[in-house]
Parts: C-alpha cells; structure tokens; sequence
C-alpha cells in the first residue's frame, strides 16, 4: 500500500500506567492514508488501552498523538475518529435507531427531533452497507450478540470519519457476516480511510490487513507490512516465544450415552428441534446470525422459556418452569455469550466474580464461606488460565477483556457441572489461552461432561467439537461429523441453511 | 523496532495489583478516620471540658444508636441498589406503637414488641414485594409505603403525643446505661458484628452484593434474586421496628411527629459509609464509623453554640457530600488511582 508522506495518526511514545501495571510504556504506531492497520498482541498486551487513550477516555501518562500533522490531546478535544470499542458501548434500554442517533446524529425538523427521520436514517445507513436493516424502532436489548456487533461497526462507520478503529469487532460474529464486514472496510480503504484494526483472529488478517504491529506486554515488538509475514510468526512477536501446539483432539467412534435429550423443543420462533447430546461428547450448535441457534442453550438452562417439547438430563425431565438456580443444582451451566451485560460484576473482585454464588455449589446459605480453600482454588484458576495479573483481589474491571472472558469461563468450569452450554467460550480471548480453554474443554468431556458450545467462531467448532449441528430458520438443517466436520463444510452448510434479517415483535 | 527485553516473564508474573488493592484499601479505611480523629482533636480543643465528658459521649452513643440501627437497615436493601425510603415512618410507628400498646392496649412490652416486630416484617414483605414481584421502582414504592405508615401512626394516635407516664420499668430498663455502657450502644454492636458477619463470610451477603453489581449476571448464576430483594427489606423493615422499640424506650412517650427525620441522616451515613472500607459499597464498618462522625461533628458544632436549624443545613450538606464522595470513590476506582502509585518501580 503506498503511504504518504505524512501518516493520516502517529502515536508517539505513548505510556499509560494503572496502579503498579505498566498499560503501555512508551508505544509508537503509524497508520497510513488508506491503510487497514492491524494492532494484536496476547491479553493484556495493551490494545484496548492505546484505543482508549486515543478515544480519549484515558488521559495518557506520556506521549503524544499527531492527527495530519497536528499534535493533539484526545482527552481534551473531539478526534476525527470513529470507534468500535470492545464493549460496543450500545445503550440496551434504547431503540435501535437512538443508538444510530448518537453517533450518527439526530434528524431534526424545525429544530425538533424527527423520528420519521431518525428510522429512516438507520435504514438508510444499513442499506449503505448492504446489511438487511433490523426494525430501528426495537430496542437493542433485543438483538443477538452477533446483531449487536453489526450494529456497533454500522453506526461507528455511518460517521464518515476518515480514521476508523475497531477492537475485535469480529469476535461474536458469524463467518459469513465478518466476510461482509471486510468488503465494508476494504471499500472504505479504497476511499482513503484509514483503519485500526484490533483481532485475535489472526488468520482473518491476511487479505485483509496492509500493516501489522504486535505489542507485548505494553511495548512495542514488531510493525511492519504482512508481505512475509504468517501466523506462526506473528504468534512468535505477541508471544515472544513459539507457541506450544496442542491438538485437541476429537473422540472419534465412542459411543456416547446421551446426556442431554432435546425433543421436538419450540422456544421464540424456533424450532421444533430434536438433538442429543451425549456424555464425552463436545457438540457444536452454529448457525448465521438470525438462525436461532443461541435461544436453544437459554431454553435449555431456563433463560428463557420454551412454549413446547421435552428436554431431559439423563433420564430427568427437566420441566419448563424449573428455574434457573434448580438447573444449576441439577448440574446445567451456561457461559453467556454478552459478557459485559450477563456476566461481569463491575466493581466487585476477581475472586467475587469467580464465585460469585457459592451457595449454588455449597447449597448452604448460611455456612461460611472457606476464606482459605476459596483462595486456593482462585489461585488455581488464575494459573491455569494464565491470567493476568494473577491477582484475587484486583477488580475485575482492572483486567483487559480476553482475561476477564478467562475469568467467567473457570466461574462455570468451577460448579462441576454436568452439562455445560457454552456461549462464545473464547471470545476475544488470545491464541494461546483459546487452546487452553479448549483444552480445559476437551478435559472435562473425557472426564464425563457433555458440552454444548454455541459459537460464531467456525473455526473453533471444527477443531474443537465432535459433531455439529448447523441451524437455519429455526430448525436443524444437518449434522456434520468426522471429515465433514470442516470449516468450509460449516460456512457452506450454514449458508445454504439461511440465517434471517433480526426482526422483533 | 527489534525485540525488547522482556521483563515481565510469562513464568513468574509479577504479583502486583494485590498489593496495591489493599493500599488503596487503607487509603480510603483512613480516610474517614483521619476526618473522624481531626473532629475529635478540633472540637476536643475548642471545648476541651464538655466534648470529653462521659454524659456528653454517653448522650451521644443513646441518641445515635437509634441512627446506627436505621443506617444498619438501609444498608442492606442497598447493597443490592434497592433503595428503603420508609425506614424512618416505619421507626416512627413502631415507636408510638411501643408506648400506645402498653399504655392504650395494656399489654406487656414482650407482647408489643413481639407485635410490633410481625407488623414490621409485613411492612418489609409488602415492601420487598413490591419492588421484586410488582417491579415498581424502590424509590417510588418505598416512599409510597412510607407514608402510608405515616398514615397509620396518625390514625392509631389521632395526632396527639402518647404520655407514657405508667410505662414499666423493665420497659424503660431496656435502654438504661449499665456499667457505663448505654445498651442501645450493645444492641448497635450485636446488630453490626451479626450484619458484618452475613456480609462479609456467608454466602447471603455475597449474593447480594452480586445482585448489586449486575441483576442479570446474577439471574443467570442462579442467585434467587426476588427472594435475596425481599428477605433484604425484610431486614431493613426489622431492624427499623427494632429502632422504634428501642426509641420508645428512650423517649418514654409516643411522638408522631417523630421518625421522618431520622431517615436523612441514617441514609448519609450509609452511603458516606461505601466510601470507606470497601470503596464503592456500602458496608458494615464503615457505616458505623460515619454515624459516629456525623453525630460527633454535630454535636460539637452544638456545643459551639450553633442555633437547632444548623441540624438541616448539617445533614442536608453531609448528604450531597457522600453522595458527591461515593460517586468519587466509584471513578476514583475505574479510573484506578493512576496518581497513587507513580512512585513505585
Ligand atoms: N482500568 C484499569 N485499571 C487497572 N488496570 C487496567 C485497567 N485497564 C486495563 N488495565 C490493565 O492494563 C493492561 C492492558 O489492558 P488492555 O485492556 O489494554 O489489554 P488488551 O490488549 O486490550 O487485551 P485483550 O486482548 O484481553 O482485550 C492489562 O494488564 C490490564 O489488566
Ligand atoms: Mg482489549
């Protein structure tokens, strides 16, 4: 890609320190006219604080940032910049079109709002991008994890910023709808933009991305162009070392005992769906965003209901009014896949949102909580997902989100459950802690689980799962397993299946 | 750019936020020491002879127990961000109730207690159902809950104060100073070391912290929260009757004007509370070790010949001042005490 002279952002030196973590510690990075830049690095590299310094929501400690030649403070004064930050920042309670609105403005008339206009402009801003709009009057609430991601990248873009920056913006979404997401960026790279790209995807870079520069541990390793460049060796900048290659692999011709028995279930719009899941067994549920896939692990741990059908454990019927915390008790769990919205606790402890119910495990209300096996088994936790810093007492809003993802995954692994339905288990979580999760999954299925992953990530499912069901329309559209298990053999089964546009009632 | 040193091993990470939690811990537990021990030293200067006097602390420790048990009940609902606005109508009538059963009704104070208690867990039931079952903003429901109390302490009085001239001495006892130490200032320090108890080490106070932090993620670890909310108002609802018994006892008359403003203050000191201890959230210790500084400040502002309406400015200041200083704590912590530590590696 041919740069200008002057680089459309030049960050300079810059650092950042949270109490005794060094964020960043003297980072450069350049970005090019019409250039995609992509930012990676391991959990708690940094990427989201450099963004967050450039967003100005964090002054930096030192450094500076030079915009077309001019030195200036984001913390102080509006950047040209449009952002897609990890969290998305949607207001839930709001409709669609609002959340448009506040990036993108609000339609007036007569100096009044106008909300024919405000609909409209979301219309017209999906259209844009050639997505099927979702109703702009329904709340975002109401979106899926996937939908909400477009929706983040959609009104971001619809700012017409010549800089754009995207944190992981693919990490719950479907293959198909990140393919769409690329010709976005690459049009918008075709018409000057510049893009900052931040992914743990890495193979998603290449055909994409013009630029790469890998932080490790708050400084800068490596920057430079992708020609040459593959995943084995921007691995080794990000980890400073090879990675250890582990295949999971996949139980091949044990007859499984089915767990987990769904039959004829009708939950929202979907179904009616008949699966089993068995014992030992690692099952994938994937579909395009719109499929429905996700509503099947809430009905079957009781988050949302389900109108028909039988769902049993073992030989357990487990009626459709259990709630929730009975389920647990019967051993069901569920990783949610909105991270911020279902399970962070903000302002509370590592080790409160490890075991944020204990009596769920202990079935006492009343017994003391074990001070001492607590921390213990936090310490276990924390080490063998390699979390950083390797802290009880930190809060978790101090750790960056691939470690707080870490953090909920054990929350789950911790309750010994039987069943484990797990939404997105390694969302923006980075290439080395990804094979540990699966790993950890792969353990606990051979231990007797059965594990349900509900995943975006097709690529996960391919390696990680035994079996998969493709879901399209509200039903199962076919079953792949053994060799037919591949990610183009997902891409091309789900695509044929159809996902449909988000509507809401 | 070539490869950089890299210090912060994958093998060995650096212990570090632990550390620097428990400071800023200490930090903010020192905070409202250091204000409590600079209003002790200033108005123990200014009026050396009377600030320091056994009747003027003991005076203190009486009158304020009622305030402690009635932070102590809003404590709980707050911990999962309910708010209870009915605490001091319900202190209200338990207050007049304790007298007027005994000397309208003739009954023994076991018996009015024991009633007065039932009618306090109703009153927390209705109010933790309405919040949990019916979804009405605790804001609205409590307050509307509140005056009806008031509505009924009004109805059971007429109005007019109840002269408590023939209550029982074992009545009256309940809150005499026994070897130098007023019970109500016992009764304060049983209440606090059980509360601290459930929540900090039982699975309860966990809970309901969590339901605090995040409803959902809660829904979603299977926390029952409908009956987390509703046995907190419970709670609250006990523990403000508990206060009316105990206030009844104090006063010897039954006063239906009395109880509304007991709300303010028990609810400053709560919240000023969650800046301290554990930053952010209310808790036990810290609450006590704000009602003792707003009553000490108080009293030594009194002492200094402040005319009685300094009481309004006081407790409607102090209140916008915690709520300002939570809502500090709280970014204070988000933003991670980037100043704190500069001087460390
Ligand atoms: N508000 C904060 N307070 C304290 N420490 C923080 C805060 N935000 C980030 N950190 C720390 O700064 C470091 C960098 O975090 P950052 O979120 O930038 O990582 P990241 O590269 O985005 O990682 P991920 O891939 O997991 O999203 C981490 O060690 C994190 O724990
Ligand atoms: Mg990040």
């Amino acid at each position: 890609m041919a740069t200008d002279a002057q680089p459309a952002i030049a960050i300079r030196g810059v650092t950042k320190r949270f109490l005794s973590t060094l964020a960043l510690d003297s980072v450069d990075l350049t970005i090019g006219r019409g250039e995609i830049h992509a930012l990676v690095g391991e959990n708690g590299a940094g990427k989201s604080t450099l963004i967050k310094i450039l967003a100005g929501i964090y002054p930096p400690d030192a450094g500076e940032i030079v915009l077309d030649g001019r030195s200036l403070n984001p913390h102080l004064e509006p950047v040209p910049i449009a952002f897609v930050h990890q969290d998305l920042g949607l207001v839930d309670e709001l409709s669609i079109g609002e959340n448009v609105a506040l990036v993108a403005g609000f339609p007036r008339r007569g100096g009044l709002i106008s909300w024919k206009d405000v609909w409209e402009q979301t219309k017209r801003i999906y259209a844009g991008m050639a997505i099927d709009p979702p109703d702009p009057r329904a709340p975002v609430g109401s979106l899926s994890a996937a939908g909400k991601a477009i929706l983040g990248v959609v009104r971001a873009l619809s700012r017409d910023a010549r800089i754009v920056v995207l944190d992981e913006p693919t990490a719950s979404l479907p293959g198909p709808d990140a393919l769409h997401l690329f010709e976005v960026l690459r049009r918008l790279r075709a018409s000057g933009t510049s893009i900052l790209y931040v992914s743990h995807r890495l193979n998603e870079l290449f055909g994409l991305v013009d630029r790469v520069t890998v932080l490790r541990d708050g400084r800068n390793v490596s920057s430079g162009s992708i020609d040459g460049l593959t995943t084995e060796t921007i691995v080794r900048d990000m980890l400073g070392r090879d990675l250890q290659v582990h295949h999971v692999t996949a139980a091949t011709g044990r007859e499984a005992t089915p767990l987990l028995t769904v039959e004829n279930l009708c939950a929202g719009n979907q179904g009616p769906l008949s699966f089993t899941v068995g014992k030992h067994e690692i099952v994938g549920l994937v579909g395009l965003r719109g499929a429905g896939h996700e509503i099947v692990g809430r009905a079957i741990f009781g988050a949302n209901s389900h109108s028909a059908g039988t769902i049993r454990l073992a030989a357990d019927v487990i009626p459709a009014d259990l709630p929730i915390s009975a389920r647990i008790g019967k051993g069901i769990a569920l990783l949610a896949g909105n991270r911020l919205v279902e399970s962070t606790l903000g302002g509370m402890s590592v080790r409160e949102n490890l075991f944020p119910n204990v009596h769920a495990v202990s079935g006492a209300l009343l017994r003391p909580i074990d001070t001492g096996a607590e921390l213990r088994a936090v310490r276990d936790e924390l080490e063998r997902f390699d979390v950083r810093p390797r802290s009880a007492a930190a809060l978790i809003d101090w750790l960056s989100g691939g470690n707080q993802q870490k953090i909920f995954v054990g929350r789950w692994l911790a309750t010994g459950a039987k069943l484990f339905i797990m939404e997105e288990p390694t969302a923006g979580v980075d290439i080395g802690a990804k094979g540990i999760i699966h790993r950890t999954l792969r353990k606990i299925a051979d231990d007797g689980a059965a594990v349900l992953v509900i995943s975006s990530d097709f690529e996960e499912v391919a390696t990680l799962c035994d079996r998969a069901l493709v879901m399209g329309r509200g039903k199962i559209t076919s079953e792949l397993t053994g060799s037919t298990l591949t990610l183009e053999g997902l891409l091309t089964r789900s695509s044929m299946a159809g996902g449909q546009s988000e509507r809401v009632h | 750019m070539t490869e950089t040193t890299f210090q912060h091993s994958t093998a060995s990470p650096p212990r570090q936020a632990a550390p620097s939690g428990a400071l800023s811990n200490l930090v903010a537990t020192y905070g409202l020491l250091f204000v409590f021990a600079l209003v002790m030293l200033v108005f123990g200067v200014l009026r050396p002879s009377s600030f320091f006097s056994a009747i003027n602390i003991n005076t203190i420790l009486v009158s304020q127990s009622v305030t402690a048990m009635l932070a102590l009940a809003e404590m709980v609902p707050l911990a999962t961000k309910q708010f209870d606005l009915s605490i001091g109508y319900h202190l209200g009538m338990a207050q007049v109730l304790a007298v007027g059963l005994q000397v309208n009704q003739g009954l023994g104070w076991p018996e009015a207690a024991a009633l007065i208690l039932l009618l306090s867990v109703i009153v927390g039931l209705s109010n933790g159902l309405l919040v949990s079952v019916f979804r009405i903003d605790s804001f609205i429901a409590t307050m509307g809950t509140g005056t009806l109390l008031f509505g009924v302490t009004n109805f059971y009085s007429n109005g007019e104060q109840i002269s408590g001239l023939n209550l029982s001495v074992s009545f009256t006892n309940l809150t005499q100073i026994v070897h130098g130490i007023p019970l109500p200032a016992v009764y304060v320090a049983i209440i606090s070391l059980v509360l601290w108890i459930v929540t900090e080490y039982l699975p309860i106070g966990r809970n309901l912290y969590v339901i605090g932090a995040n409803v959902r993620a809660a829904e979603l670890t299977g926390i029952n929260v409908r009956r987390h909310i509703i046995g907190a108002f419970i709670v609250s609802g006990l523990l403000s009757g508990f206060a009316g018994i105990v206030l009844g006892s104090i006063l010897q008359t039954g006063t239906p004007s009395v109880g509304p403003e007991y709300l303010l203050p028990a609810f400053a000191a709560t919240l000023l509370g969650a800046t301290s201890i554990k930053l952010g959230r209310v808790n036990v210790i810290g609450t006590l070790l704000s009602v003792l500084l707003l009553a000490f400040s108080f009293s030594g502002v009194q002492q200094l010949g402040a005319p009685f309406y300094i009481q309004y400015f006081f407790n409607g200041g102090i209140l916008i001042v915690a709520v300002g200083l939570s809502v500090y704590a709280t970014r204070r912590r988000q933003r991670a005490a980037t100043t704190t530590r500069s001087q460390k590696t």
